[in-house]
């Protein structure tokens, strides 16, 4: 589990390309496309990548990629 | 039947009123909130006969449209099922104002989930989405399966043991134990 391979794919999450490439410190919420639904695809790309079931408050308590990546490795390692 | 209003999963579950129509208006009429919906004109009054027209349905027992409001009243969605067959329904018509933080509409998807199968006990719970809707499309193959398609629209279909999977997982999620 490498932090470069989780911001591919949380953005491959996204439909459009932003003018800003993501990286780990991208406040993805301010993106135009964040949605409930798109964190559900958030969740389900971790739950299937890395076997891992993220929760809502997970994602609400978190700002940037990176926060989510550290809740990912801290549940994987559990 | 349902009893409604309801409470589930910090937001209020109930039918729309004749009063809900400027709300409803106002989503179907927002360029982003209603890019893959069907366009409407914006008269209100078109609208309000549009709800009585339902309620007589709705009295029927042949189509419900539900509204979630959060816990202040405050009306955040809508969405509706129709096209009650047998054992069969669809589910449809969702507009939903943005939730950026709170998972409201997967919290609402829940809801009607739970409503099709559980309270009103059907077997199948169909769709259609517009194919360049592709974030609704990639969600909802996760527990549907596809059973056609034209230029337009995917079509989707959800049995029982769908239903189980995603039950399981959205409550995994919105309320885990």
């Amino acid at each position: 589990m490498n932090i470069e391979t989780f911001v591919k794919e949380f953005a491959e999450q996204f439909d459009e390309i932003p003018d800003e490439p993501f990286t780990a410190d991208t406040l993805f919420k301010e993106n135009e496309e964040w949605s409930s639904m798109t964190a559900l695809l958030v969740i389900a790309m971790i739950d299937q990548s890395y076997s891992v079931r993220l929760t809502g408050d997970d994602v609400r308590k978190s700002l940037t990629i990176n926060d989510i990546y550290t809740i990912v490795v801290s549940k994987a390692n559990a | 039947m349902i009893q409604l209003p309801t409470h589930r999963y910090g937001l209020i579950f109930r039918l729309v009123e004749e009063n809900d129509a400027a709300f409803i208006l106002g989503m179907r009429t927002n360029p982003k909130l209603s890019r893959h919906v069907s366009p409407v004109e914006n008269d209100l009054d078109a609208q309000k006969s549009w709800i009585c027209n339902y309620k007589q349905r709705e009295a029927r027992a042949e189509e419900y449209y539900f509204l979630y409001t959060d816990m202040q009243n405050q009306p955040l969605g809508v969405f509706r099922l129709y096209n009650i067959d047998g054992a069969t329904v669809t589910s449809g018509s969702w507009l939903a104002e943005r939730d950026n933080n709170a998972l409201d509409s997967i919290k609402a998807d829940l809801f009607l989930t739970s409503i099709i199968f559980e309270e009103l006990n059907f077997e199948c719970c169909m769709i259609d989405v517009r194919k360049e809707n592709k974030k609704l499309v990639r969600y909802h193959k996760m527990f549907f399966t596809q059973t056609g398609e034209d230029e337009q629209n995917i079509y989707l279909e959800m049995r029982r043991e769908g239903y189980m999977r995603k039950h399981k997982f959205l409550t995994d999620i919105i309320d885990p134990k």
